[in-house]
């Protein structure tokens, strides 16, 4: 399975609001609607194509609690993207959305792309949350913003991609140092710079001398 | 300084004492000093005591350590000091001075530990020491947090996780280019992630496989030392019931990473000498990191997941190469065949790749003859066997294909006289005199036949030919046969596990054992007995058992034996209570929890061997099924007898059979449906079985026309092999042939040099002959000269005596002489021209060889000189001649003047001549 770049993201936000089931959307198309807590963190990959070139996501998806938190901050070092998940059927976990932020701002590198999700679009009878709520959040602090649905798929595969776009434009403008993995980025075992077979230019000419 | 030279100069007990002391001196004169130089000798003053008065500077010198770790972190050497004493009091490794230290009790480490942690911002500050590149403090502060870790690793874990980037700055240390700190770093990740799920995710996440694997590459593989064994354990730790580690190892396509690590190579030196203890334990670890990966115990799609990459990417393959190859350490090759046996465990694919392998025997035979007929030889380690077992086993795991390939080898239509088969190995080992190996055969036949019930029905037809004029018995009433001669408790408990897993869910196999009389009886009596110990307590429960099992599927068809005679027997003969105690002892067992713990084999000694695990899980599935059928429905026996009735009790009665009939009704309606779902079931099972037939037949028919083509492809192997053997040899002469080439390459420069020099010496002399041969002719010219002046005063002296005709002969016949010599002059010049541009020619390989060249072109240039000056010599010469000539027409003319015939004597002519010379001379 050769890739030409692999991603590292994770998955933040308050305990139930689908980070797992968003996750195991995206890996495995299915939706589980019982899930157990997440302890600590689990990890999912999955293979994308963007621009023609195969794309490898690794996703690390937290654990919401807040007993876990010091365990789920080791992570943001490393990763290249987060998806920060609120759910728009409760309103307290739109409002911890600064906290979050303010959390994987200080513990991330600076390039880290960041994918605002409103979880759960499915229950629009229960909403709590606005679409343009999330919206002006996303604006403000510069986040891309999505609405997605666990339960429907929809939206989940845009959400991973749109993100995995973003840090593929970033390295494309060269904003991400992609030497350093501590930026959550590689280059495919095929890309990285071979030393190609140099064709050496002919040996010197060595006829002549027999004229006589 | 002063104090510490007192305290090694005094007694044992003084010492104690002083030293006491002389701690509390150095702890004040480090609390209270002003100048860091000061502070910086207490400390490490103290640092000397803290190996032989662990006690003392623990107790009294911690605050004040802490306090300088806190304070003077400016200056890295009172650091490494203090983080040195921190290591020296918390380590409880014995020292030179073990018997000092061992006075304070075995944990003082531990203790002292548990002080420092108290305050987690201990830690977090030693941690923030890692960012300090000094290596005299990067690396005490390694083996003090290592020390800490080991004396109390789970509190110490959770601290780490709590502080930020805590786990991450550890990582890092893997990356520092000081081998000794890097080589440290993974005892302490080892000691880290021991047992901690969440530790060794966040571990795994800052790329610890890449790196790890980076680091037993660099360091040469298996071939490496005592480091890469620390990486192997480290990888084990991160990956040992950790699913999420282990689908991000696949993920990472780290498997494949792993792959170039297996290629032995098969040098002969090596194997000569051997692997050294290093390499096997590499090995084994490194086996033993493939199992984690592919372990039964895993969630299955995990392994499933990781079964497949192992295949595709050729892992397999290189380890049935080990499997196969010659010079494997035993235990090495042991833990390889448990490799395996896991990675093709439940996979179709891996198990039809392993049933490819072949042996690189003469003639080739299948990998599993081959380990098979290790496992039936008692000669073979015990854990070896064992490892071929469950092989073997996991070869015919959820494997009906192979499942019906080896029953095939048992029965009489595919017999090869020539050829060992599987079925051979095992009908010997299940007869043969070694208990071990009748068990281990009854196992392995077991699970030829487990969940399979086609198989089982084959396996009936096999019959045996005993000794000669005997009529053939069936295998399974030579079972029968050996089963009721007794024998060693694991002959018997092999047969009849393997008897309780062919009867189960096979009504024919069971009436074929009903019909041999001797059998119940013989089972009646064993579970009846009741002496015995433990072991002959476990025979008892498995002849329950049987003897239930021919009770549950049992069709009627034998008269003696029908189920319900059966249970009447039982219940007379051994009654129920004793019947289900019997029965409950087997579950009960030790072994028996032992073997249902995980497929594996994990037997150390061959008396440990009792239960197999696949004949546990039947068991397990059936024990309630048998207690049922043997006690449920018991209450047709009807003991009421009718007595004195009044009319009360006839009604009570009537109302009690009609509530029965009611019930019945219910029973028969509730019956009937069954039967009706039951025939339907019937019907569809038929259909299975007749479409299972058919596969079967078609699989027959595929095998068969398989056989020979695999023969063909097998001759075509052998030639490839020999024209592969041809082509190295010819690779080899062609090598030795490139060898020769290249010396006498290197040798061709200063061969070419004396090559020149030689032909310039050639040259040379051809030169010199040249100047001679020119001299020569000088002189003959001058004899001519000399000659023609002799003619030309003869001429004059006879110009009227001579006669014209000797003249003109004579100088013809000097006109004949210098035409020679003009020949043989021309002759030398061609030569000359032709030897210059030879001269020419080695100029230009001189050009090539720059320090022969200015020598020998100097030498060149001269003689081209030479050649030039004789050249002009020669033309000088010429134009004598052409003057001679000259002179010569002249004297002609001047003869025909005088009127003298040519055509005179010579001797006149001579005389003539010497005339005419003489009157030129006085012209």
């Amino acid at each position: 399975m050769s890739y030409a770049y692999l991603f590292k993201y994770i998955i933040i936000g308050d305990t139930g609001v689908g980070k797992s089931c968003l996750l195991l959307q995206f890996t495995d198309k299915r939706f589980q609607p019982v899930h157990d807590l997440t302890i600590g963190v689990e990890f999912g990959a999955r293979m994308i194509t963007i621009d023609g070139k195969q794309i490898k996501l690794q996703i690390w998806d937290t654990a919401g609690q807040e007993s876990f938190r010091s365990i789920t901050r080791s992570y943001y070092r490393g990763a290249a993207g987060a998806l920060l998940v609120y759910d728009i059927t409760r309103r307290d976990t739109f409002n911890h959305l600064t906290t979050w932020l303010e959390d994987a701002r200080q513990h991330s590198n600076s390039n880290m792309v960041i994918m605002l999700i409103g979880n759960k679009s499915d229950l629009e009878a229960r909403r709590e949350v606005k679409k343009e709520e999330g919206e002006a959040f996303a604006r403000e602090h510069g986040l891309i913003f999505m609405e997605t649905s666990a339960k429907t798929a929809a939206n989940v595969e845009e959400a991973f991609i749109n993100t995995a776009k973003e840090i593929y434009q970033k390295i494309q403008d060269g904003v991400f140092d992609i030497n350093n993995e501590a930026n959550g980025i590689k280059i495919g075992p095929q890309h990285s710079p071979a030393s190609q077979s140099l064709n050496v230019g002919g040996s010197g000419g060595n006829q002549g001398g027999n004229c006589c | 300084m002063d104090y510490f030279r007192k305290v090694l100069g005094a007694p044992q007990d003084v010492q104690t004492n002083s030293g006491a002391d002389t701690v509390e001196r150095l702890c004040e004169r480090v609390s209270s000093s002003t100048l860091l130089d000061d502070r910086r000798d207490a400390v490490r003053a103290l640092k000397a005591l803290s190996k032989k008065f662990r006690l003392e500077v623990g107790t009294q010198a911690m605050d004040i350590l802490l306090n300088v770790l806190e304070h003077d972190r400016t200056d890295a050497e009172i650091i490494g000091y203090a983080l040195d004493t921190f290591y020296h009091i918390m380590s409880n490794e014995p020292t030179d001075e073990d018997d000092v230290s061992n006075v304070y009790g075995h944990d003082l480490g531990g203790q002292f530990t548990e002080i420092f942690i108290k305050h987690a911002e201990n830690v977090s500050l030693l941690l923030s020491f890692l960012e300090e590149y000094d290596f005299h403090v990067r690396w005490p502060t390694v083996k003090l947090l290592t020390v800490l870790l080991t004396n109390r690793q789970k509190e110490l874990q959770e601290i780490i996780l709590v502080v930020p980037m805590g786990v991450s700055r550890l990582m890092d240390l893997l990356s520092d280019s000081r081998e000794i700190i890097r080589n440290d770093a993974l005892l302490l990740l080892n000691q880290l992630t021991k047992g901690h799920a969440n530790i060794q995710k966040i571990v795994a996440f800052e790329n610890a496989f890449e790196r790890i694997i980076d680091i037993i590459r660099d360091e040469g593989a298996t071939d490496g030392g005592i480091v890469v064994e620390d990486c192997l354990l480290l990888l084990q730790n991160l990956l040992r019931n950790n699913a999420s580690n282990q689908n991000f190892f696949k993920e990472g396509s780290y498997i494949q990473k792993l792959k170039p690590f297996f290629q032995i190579h098969d040098e002969p030196h090596s194997k000569q000498i051997g692997w050294s203890a290093q390499k096997v334990t590499n090995m084994h670890l490194l086996l033993q990191l493939v199992r984690t990966l592919v372990s039964p115990n895993n969630p299955q799609n995990q392994t499933v997941a990781c079964q497949k990459v192992m295949n595709q990417c050729g892992l397999l393959q290189d380890l049935c190469s080990i499997l196969m190859a010659s010079g494997v350490p035993a235990d090495v090759l042991t833990e390889t065949i448990n490799t395996v046996s896991e990675v093709i465990r439940g996979s179709q694919m891996n198990q039809e790749y392993f049933a490819s392998v072949l042996a690189p025997s003469t003639p080739p035979r299948p990998a599993i003859v081959v380990l098979l007929m290790s496992m039936v030889n008692e000669k073979q380690p015990f854990v070896l066997r064992c490892a071929v077992l469950y092989c073997f086993q996991s070869f015919l795991y959820k494997n009906e294909v192979g499942q019906s390939q080896i029953i095939q080898t048992l029965l009489p239509t595919a017999a090869d006289a020539n050829s060992i088969t599987a079925g051979q190995l095992l009908c010997g080992g299940l007869f043969s005199a070694d208990p071990l190996s009748n068990w281990f055969a009854s196992v392995a036949l077991l699970h030829a036949i487990v969940e399979n019930p086609t198989q089982k029905e084959q396996l009936l037809r096999v019959q045996l030919a005993t000794s000669l004029g005997s009529p053939p018995v069936s295998l399974l009433q030579q079972c029968c046969n050996m089963l009721s001669q007794g024998g060693k408790l694991q002959t018997r408990i092999g047969l009849l596990m393997i008897l309780c897993g062919w009867l189960s869910d096979c009504p024919i196999a069971v009436s074929h054992f009903l019909n041999n009389t001797a059998n119940v009886p013989y089972l009646i009596s064993q579970v009846s007995s009741s002496e015995g110990d433990e072991h002959e307590a476990i025979v008892q429960g498995l002849c329950a058992f049987l003897l239930g099992i021919c009770m549950l599927y049992n069709d009627d068809t034998s008269e003696a034996f029908s189920k319900t005679a059966l249970k009447q027997i039982m219940q007379n003969r051994i009654g129920l209570e004793s019947f289900t105690d019997k029965l409950s002892q087997v579950a009960q067992n030790e072994s028996y929890t032992r073997a249902a713990k995980k497929p594996h084999l994990y037997h150390k000694h061959p008396s440990e061997i009792v239960f197999d695990y696949e004949f546990t899980r039947l068991f397990k599935s059936l024990e309630n099924e048998v207690l049922k059928a043997v006690s449920g429905s018991g209450s047709n026996i009807n003991g009421r007898k009718s007595g004195p009735s009044t009319e009360q009790q006839y009604k009570n009665l009537l109302k009690e059979q009609e509530d029965q009939v009611l019930l019945l009704r219910q029973r028969i309606e509730e019956l009937q449906s069954h039967a009706i779902s039951a025939d339907k079931s019937i019907v569809e099972l038929q259909r299975q079985v007749q479409q299972l037939k058919d596969q079967n037949a078609l699989l027959k028919a595929q095998k068969g026309s398989l056989s020979p083509a695999s023969s063909i492809s097998s001759d075509e192997v052998d030639s490839l092999k020999r024209e592969v053997e041809s082509l190295r040899l010819q690779l080899h002469n062609s090598h030795i042939f490139s060898n020769t080439v290249s010396d006498e390459n290197k040798e061709n420069d200063p061969d070419g040099a004396s090559v020149l020099n030689v032909t310039i010496a050639r040259l040379q002399s051809e030169l010199a002959h040249k100047d001679e041969e020119v001299l020569s002719l000088r002189s003959e010219l001058d004899r001519v000269n000399e000659v023609l002046k002799q003619k030309t005063s003869e001429q004059t002296a006879a110009s009227s005596s001579v006669s014209n005709a000797e003249v003109e002969l004579k100088l013809q016949q000097t006109e004949e002489k210098l035409k020679l010599i003009t020949d043989e002059r021309n002759h030398l010049q061609e030569r000359l021209t032709k030897s210059n541009e030879e001269n020419l020619k080695l100029a230009n390989t001189i050009r090539k060889l720059e320090d022969e060249k200015v020598d020998a072109v100097n030498e060149k240039e001269n003689l081209k000189e030479e050649m030039d000056t004789l050249k002009k010599e020669q033309d000088d010469l010429l134009v004598l001649l052409a003057d001679q000539d000259v002179k010569i027409d002249k004297y002609k003319t001047k003869l025909k003047e005088l009127g003298q015939e040519v055509e005179d004597d010579d001797d006149d002519d001579d005389e003539l001549g010497e005339d005419n010379e003489e009157d030129l001379d006085a012209d």
